[in-house]
């Protein structure tokens, strides 16, 4: 009974979705009805909250012209403070539009990971999705704030910007001798190479059993399994096994969530644990053939 | 179950598609070409539009290293890809000239060249030989511009006893760097030489210059292109000049000045692979970017020139190849020093509204080349001896850095 009431509740609200048809059949998209809610309003004004204060602090760059502003765009960098301000507020200028800048963006995300949870409580699903949102907010914690503090200098979070951003990567893989050699970027890009290969091969299956309704997936379920069934005897043939319709997921989820997880502790155990990847390699014996550059 | 799904699918039964799923193929093939065109041109156009095309067109990274034979562009061909000519002495000079050595076969007042070079310096002949040969070529001037036509030997002009200065300079520095320089064997030895450092241009390294940080000037002191530093990042990270933030050469100036051989000899002057006793922050390694992206700019060359890329810090690549560039251009840098803190500080200024000289850096003398053009391979007459005596001294003992050679 409950399952019929709740199964009527949904058709009745999703009788005002609407559909989005971008070149025929391509990127078909669903759109509305939106829920804002308490969480969902945080998160909407604590982002607009940063982007203003990054705006504030890159227009003071270029003296509030906008034609500089977009001309200049690309490297306009919000910095965070300098080693010697540790992890004290600092001045605006100094760093502490990076750390205002830094907060709400911390706390937006917080706020959306919030709201996406009960959003999944209220839709009666499990709530796997903040789950994995969380994965990907441990990475950016990991990067902007707890590495920071145990290093005891937010000047080694990164900065705010498209050039200051792939400065940082640069920079930081550089001081902490390659970061290739980090065992746990190693996990995390296989992971990510993973996660690529999973999504291609979930996304070109199902697109291949287009034949057999996959773009009626709900008619295929009622009426016949011809386009999963083909789909899963494809990898049967192809490698001699199969994920279901289910696993797949679960082998996608897993993938995705490792990326950020291992490339999390890599961060973490960058300078305290561990000052210079390529050496640790040495020492691993990782790298036999490399051993001739190992002696500085 | 198992036999019937090893079986092909009938004929018929595959990819019979109904209106809606044809529209559906028609979309995806439209997404993919779509799709394809805004990546290949996005990539083209954003590149175009950060690349300085010229630049782009121009650039040739040597990551290849020829240790025996390096290229050099030759001298003429430089000056005039830069729209200039090779100086010569003019016919009222060569006149003036004409007149002294008859009346002077043998020098007067001659001293620092035949002090370096040898006695045969005392013939006018092989003066004149010299300097029409290296000084009106290097600084672009006629005799004139140093000496008083009526009297070579005079010291009534102020360029005359610049010249002379620098002169001295010259040979001291090729003496202590340029001759200790570590190198693989049949690596050829250059020779300093005004043009190494003048490239036809009399008065061109100034503070004024480069106290005026337009984009003209960063060029023109070797500090251009997207990795370096602009003044926001300067500003932000704490570093100021007199109150304002500094131009990236300031930055490049200053770590090419900060650190100094210790009692042994040993240098590290870009301390970028942390240790466990490396502060924390990461504004060091920006600094240190930057001078290196300046030497990426003088050089014309990657990164991988010196370094092996998978280890920086490394003087070898993985097969166990020593990398001489990153060996020499340590050394060069305590040349740099020696320039900056020794010899710039002393040389007599000829127009003091033009500042002090600048800091010295990798640009001042690569021009964007692995071998200045500026620099000559020496006849054996030219080469100078060490001397006991030289008349102007350096200011602090500045030692050299115990030199990087492959192990054994």
């Amino acid at each position: 009974m409950a399952t019929e009431v709740y199964r009527e509740s949904f058709e009745r609200r999703t009788k005002t979705v609407r559909y989005i048809r971008l070149l025929e059949g391509l990127a078909d998209t669903q759109v509305g009805p939106i829920y804002l809610g308490m969480w969902g309003a945080l998160a909407f004004f604590s982002y607009l909250l940063c982007v203003f204060i990054t705006a504030i602090g890159f227009g003071e760059q270029v003296g509030y012209n906008p034609i500089r502003f977009l001309r200049e765009l690309p490297v306009l960098t919000l910095y965070p403070p300098p080693p010697s301000q540790g992890l004290r507020m600092a001045p605006l200028q100094e760093g502490g539009y990076w750390q205002l800048a830094t907060l709400f963006l911390t706390l937006t995300l917080v706020f959306w990971t919030i709201r996406i949870w009960t959003r999944a409580v209220a839709n009666g699903l499990r709530p796997m999705v903040p789950i994995a949102f969380s994965a990907a907010l441990f990475l950016y914690a990991a990067i902007y704030i707890i590495h920071p503090i145990w290093v005891n200098s937010w000047n080694e979070a990164p900065p705010h910007g498209l050039r200051g951003i792939l400065l940082w990567t640069n920079h930081f893989s550089v001081k902490y001798g390659n970061f290739y050699y980090n065992p746990f970027h190693m996990v995390s890009i296989f992971a990510l190479l993973g996660s690529t290969v999973i999504l291609a091969m979930h996304g070109a299956t199902i697109l291949a059993t287009l034949a057999y309704g996959a773009h009626r997936e709900i008619d295929e379920i009622e009426d016949s399994d011809e386009g999963t069934h083909r789909a899963q005897l494809l990898w049967r043939w192809v490698m001699g096994f199969n994920a279901t319709a289910y696993s797949i997921h679960q082998w996608a989820l897993g993938f995705a969530t490792l990326v950020a997880v291992a490339g999390a502790i890599g961060v973490l155990l960058s300078g305290p644990v561990e000052p210079d990847w390529f050496q640790w390699g040495c020492r691993a014996g990782i790298v036999p053939g490399l051993q001739k550059a190992c002696v500085p | 179950m198992s036999s019937i799904e090893n079986d092909s699918a009938p004929p018929g039964a595959v990819a019979v598609y109904d209106e809606k799923q044809r529209s559906i193929l028609r979309g995806e093939l439209a997404g993919l070409v779509a799709l394809t065109i805004l990546a290949l041109g996005g990539v083209i156009a954003v590149s175009m539009a950060l690349t300085d095309w010229r630049a782009f067109q121009g650039f040739r990274a040597e990551s290849a290293y020829n240790y025996a034979g390096i290229q050099q562009v030759d001298y003429v061909e430089y000056l005039r890809r830069n729209k200039q000519v090779l100086a010569q002495p003019s016919a009222e000079a060569l006149q003036a000239y004409s007149a002294w050595q008859q009346r002077n076969p043998q020098t007067v007042n001659v001293q620092v060249l035949t002090q370096y070079l040898g006695p045969e310096y005392s013939s006018t002949a092989k003066v004149f030989e010299y300097m029409s040969k290296y000084f009106t070529p290097g600084v672009g001037q006629s005799c004139e511009y140093c000496h008083n036509l009526e009297n070579f030997a005079a010291y009534d002009k102020p360029q005359k006893t610049t010249a002379k200065a620098m002169l001295i300079m010259q040979f001291e520095l090729q003496n202590k760097w340029i001759s200790t320089i570590p190198r693989p064997e049949g690596q050829p030895l250059y020779q300093l030489q005004c043009a190494t450092c003048h490239y036809g241009q009399a008065q061109f390294w100034n503070s004024v210059d480069k106290n005026n940080p337009t984009l003209a000037n960063l060029e023109k002191f070797g500090i251009a292109g997207g990795g370096n530093p602009t003044q926001y990042d300067m500003k932000h990270y704490g570093i100021t000049l007199n109150g304002k933030p500094p131009a990236s050469y300031e930055i490049v100036d200053d770590r090419l000045l900060a650190v100094r051989p210790d009692a042994k000899g040993e240098v590290n002057y870009f301390q970028v692979t942390a240790t466990k006793d490396t502060p924390p922050g990461l504004n060091d390694t920006y600094r240190n970017q930057a001078a290196m992206y300046h030497m990426n700019v003088a050089l014309n060359v990657g990164c991988d020139f010196c370094h092996y890329g998978g280890y920086f810090k490394s003087y070898v690549l993985e097969d166990g190849t020593f990398k001489w560039p990153k060996s020499q251009s340590r050394h060069m840098i305590g040349m740099i020093q020696d320039i900056a803190i020794n010899w710039f500080p002393q040389m007599p200024k000829v127009d003091p509204a033009r500042g002090d000289l600048a800091q010295p850096n990798c640009w001042m003398c690569h021009r964007g080349n692995v071998v200045p053009p500026g620099a000559y391979l020496p006849a054996a007459s030219e080469v100078p001896q060490k001397v006991s005596d030289p008349q102007i001294r350096p200011l602090v003992d500045l030692s050299l850095p115990a030199p990087k050679l492959p192990l054994k």
